[in-house]
């Protein structure tokens, strides 16, 4: 992962940052995420236990989202039905 | 590089949203908004200009002599909404995978097929020895052999088969152009390396390159007049065989030369990978992830270069971009310069900004996928990483554009190859059947495709979050619909002839 190079605004102290690899992060859950999936093997029992919990939490924004973009894949599909019912 | 700190107080989402834009992009932005400003208007007069333009000559019924291809039987605005919907329906798709490894996985999928050592010598040889005798014969007969466009060896092979055929080789089998490379081949045997190639200034040599080579195709008869184009061939083979020599073969066919770096970026969307001596076939597509495809802005510009001269040279060939041509031409009233050199003017300008218009539109969207996000991943990363996805997109305009012109030409292809020196009295020229329109629109979708997969695995690779992953790609999922739409329209436009031009 080394070719992503992050830039923290300069009047700003990062608002975390990963105590393995030093990358910051812009909200603590993202943290949370990257020490997971990047140094799963080298941190605390306690970092894994809040690793999973915030996966846990991950995936039900993730359903949200599903279901929001399901309901945009259905207006497209009847919008463009209409379209060629109407144009075409 | 960052510094730690590991106890400060979570920040609210929007306090890190506007100081991000506020502080790093302020600079960015400040510099590209006027340009932006200017390159939208641009646009939008532009497209304006061509409407009109191409409803004023549909009505005089002179889109008829350009041969008509307009047999669209849905309005003109349906079938590019339905384009621009296909994209955006298949990023909505996208994100519905969810699972990292298994995007991993697909990406990473290989089989190796062969070890290079036991028979690359042999090809290498065969193949350098082949481009080598390929291109003295093209300089050759483009001097000395017939006239003719559609018999001339020399406009054949370089255009039905350097323009249209290796490219689609490099794309969809393999790079070949790193063995076939004439120029490489012959500068392997003269002296180099004189001086260290100049790392400041990256690959840009290799965008002015391409965009210049673009340029002379546009403006001189190198298509038509074999002697215009051999003479094109001899000042290229200079130019090149004299930086090879100067700063030697590697530097100079990696960073300078704009062919070896087209074939070899349009060989990172093909299945067929070398790997650490092997060769490995992978999913299409699937390499693009790779991050180290790309390490500069000027590798971005070359990648944004190859998708608008495709368009460009698309739009210029058709009614509505030769009627804006024609118009902007008139709009200037001077009468003391000759209508050539303002057409040549306008063809330049066009180009010129249509470029800039068109990598304005990427740069920016990296800018508005970190503010949108609220990320501390610099701009300069995920423009850099997002990029290689754009290669699909524009091997799929490659193929929408010169797969026709390479199956009409390819009889008269083998006859030039089999008789360099004596054409055919009545070469032939195939006819293309009623579905190949079709097949032009399906290519840009499968490129789109692609460019919308191999963006979905890039995000997953750069963000912990998933769903600042999936939020990350939107700017660049609308900048690929506006590609795809302006792309979809300019093939369903009839043909023309560029105006004013040999």
């Amino acid at each position: 992962m080394d070719y992503i190079r992050t830039e923290v605004p300069p009047k700003q102290a990062p608002a975390t940052s990963c105590d393995y690899c030093g990358r910051p992060f812009a909200a603590p859950d993202r943290l949370t995420l990257h020490k997971g999936l990047a140094h799963y093997g080298v941190i605390s029992a306690s970092e894994k236990e809040s690793f999973k919990s915030e996966l846990a939490d991950e995936a039900d924004e993730l359903r949200t989202f599903r279901l929001k973009a399901l309901g945009m894949l259905v207006i497209l599909y009847f919008g463009l039905l209409l379209m060629y019912a109407i144009f075409a | 590089m960052p510094s730690s700190h590991n106890t400060d107080p979570p920040v609210d989402e929007s306090e890190i949203k506007s100081s991000a834009d506020h502080s790093t992009t302020k600079l960015e932005q400040m510099r590209f908004r006027r340009p932006l400003r200017l390159g939208i208007q641009f646009v939008i007069w532009t497209v304006v200009i061509a409407f009109f333009v191409d409803t004023v000559s549909a009505a005089n019924g002179l889109t008829l002599s350009g041969g008509s291809r307009d047999e669209l039987a849905i309005p003109q605005w349906l079938y590019l909404g339905t384009g621009g919907a296909t994209v955006g329906a298949s990023a909505l798709l996208a994100s519905f995978v969810t699972d990292r490894i298994f995007i991993r996985k697909i990406h990473e999928w290989n089989r190796p097929l062969l070890p290079v050592d036991r028979w690359e010598g042999v090809v290498t040889k065969v193949g350098r020895a082949v481009g080598v005798v390929i291109l003295i014969l093209t300089i050759y007969v483009g001097y000395m052999g017939p006239q003719l466009p559609n018999a001339s060896f020399a406009i054949l092979v370089t255009f039905a088969g350097g323009r249209a055929a290796l490219p689609m080789v490099a794309y969809l089998i393999g790079n070949v152009w790193s063995i076939l490379n004439p120029w490489r081949t012959i500068a392997l045997v003269l002296p180099t390396g004189f001086q260290t190639y100049p790392s400041k200034i990256k690959r840009w040599p290799a965008v002015f390159g391409l965009l210049t080579l673009v340029w002379i195709e546009v403006i001189f008869p190198v298509s038509t007049v074999p002697t215009v184009l051999a003479t094109a061939i001899v000042g290229y083979s200079v130019v090149t065989l004299a930086g090879a020599v100067v700063f030697g073969v590697d530097p100079w066919f990696e960073n300078a030369d704009p062919l070896a770096v087209l074939f070899g970026l349009y060989g990172a969307v093909a299945p067929i990978q070398r790997h650490n001596g092997t060769i490995q076939v992978k999913l299409p597509g699937s390499e693009l992830t790779n991050a180290e495809i790309l390490s500069d802005t000027s590798d971005i510009a070359f990648v944004i270069a190859l998708i608008w001269e495709l368009t460009f040279s698309g739009f210029i060939t058709t009614s509505a971009g030769a009627g804006t041509v024609s118009t902007l031409v008139g709009i200037v009233p001077v009468e003391l310069i000759p209508t050539t050199v303002q057409a040549t003017v306008v063809y330049t300008v066009l180009f010129v900004v249509g470029f800039l218009v068109f990598f304005a539109a990427y740069w920016y969207a990296a800018n508005l996928s970190r503010q949108w996000v609220g990320t501390y991943v610099s701009t300069e990363t995920l423009r850099r990483s997002f990029a290689p996805s754009l290669l699909a997109i524009a091997a799929g305009y490659h193929f929408a554009h010169y797969a026709g012109l390479f199956i009409s030409l390819s009889p008269a292809l083998v006859m030039a190859l089999q008789s360099p020196f004596t054409p055919p009295a009545n070469p032939i020229v195939l006819t293309l059947p009623g579905w190949f329109g079709g097949l032009s629109i399906a290519s840009i979708l499968v490129g789109h495709l692609l460019a919308i997969g191999a963006a979905h695995a890039v995000s997953y690779k750069i963000f912990a979050s998933r769903l600042v992953a999936i939020r990350s790609q939107y700017p660049f999922v609308l900048v690929m619909i506006g590609y795809t739409v302006i792309s979809l329209w300019i093939i369903s436009l009839p043909s023309a002839i560029p105006p004013f031009l040999q």
